[in-house]
């Protein structure tokens, strides 16, 4: 049986730093070692970092953070309601050419074992992601 | 949540030495840039970053790295990353900036 664990966090940059805390805690609460849990906090808020500047508009509402954790893994959902993006359309930035943006995606999935993003241009954005324990 | 900076320009070596203390992320990364923007419109001269005690960065403090090291490099300046702890230096590495950025020696 696993256990579901929900924030609730307004998109403003100022919190992000209070998902990292409770992210590292529920990190190692699942059992994992100090990289790991490294890797974790900064996939996450890369995430919330994500929803703040490219989904929810004027830091107006809300997105949503979701751990679910069992024996074997962690997952965590980061669920925006806001701008969405075309995700078919999305390029790796190109490391010989380092640029000011895009590489938060790029980071969330070098440092997590799954990820996924679901994005509607309009309705949000969902960016799901896995770490084995 | 904090970052805290300080900068001091080295006659002898001619460069500025930027220390860095704290967190650099989407809330802070905006005070970094600004103060590399005063420090080099006040003296143009390279910058080395002292991360020794920064324990954060995120892609957005890395964005304004990149686009300082651009800015500065068209003028003809280094950018230079020294004393990053191994969480930092990782960082830089999965991103391919510790090519351009990190050097044993200055």
């Amino acid at each position: 049986m696993a256990d579901l664990l929900k924030f609730s966090i307004p998109g403003k940059p100022e919190y992000v730093g209070v998902v990292r805390l409770a992210v590292s805690s529920v990190a190692n609460r699942a059992g994992f070692d100090i990289e790991a849990i490294e890797d974790i906090k900064v996939a996450v808020a890369e995430a919330c970092n994500n929803a703040i500047l490219h989904g929810i508009h004027d830091n107006c509402c809300n997105y949503e953070v979701v751990f679910t954790l069992d024996e074997k893994k962690l997952t965590i959902e980061i669920d925006d309601n806001g701008r969405g993006y075309d995700t078919v359309n999305y390029q790796e930035p190109d490391l010989s050419n380092p640029k000011e943006g895009g590489l938060g995606i790029f980071i969330i999935k070098a440092l997590m074992d799954e990820v996924q993003i679901n994005s509607n241009t309009g309705k949000g954005t969902t960016i799901t992601m896995t770490k084995y324990i | 949540m904090t970052l805290e900076m300080k900068s001091i320009f080295n006659n002898e070596l001619d460069h500025w030495t930027l220390e860095v203390q704290g967190e650099i992320d989407v809330f802070t990364a905006k005070n970094l840039r600004e103060e590399m923007i005063r420090i080099f419109s006040e003296k143009q001269k390279d910058i080395i970053l002292d991360f020794n005690k920064l324990s954060y960065i995120d892609s957005t403090g890395l964005g304004v790295i990149i686009g300082a090291y651009g800015r500065m490099k068209e003028k003809g300046n280094h950018l230079i990353i020294v004393n990053a702890k191994q969480n930092v230096l990782k960082l830089l590495t999965i991103t391919g900036l510790d090519k351009i950025l990190i050097r044993n020696t200055f």
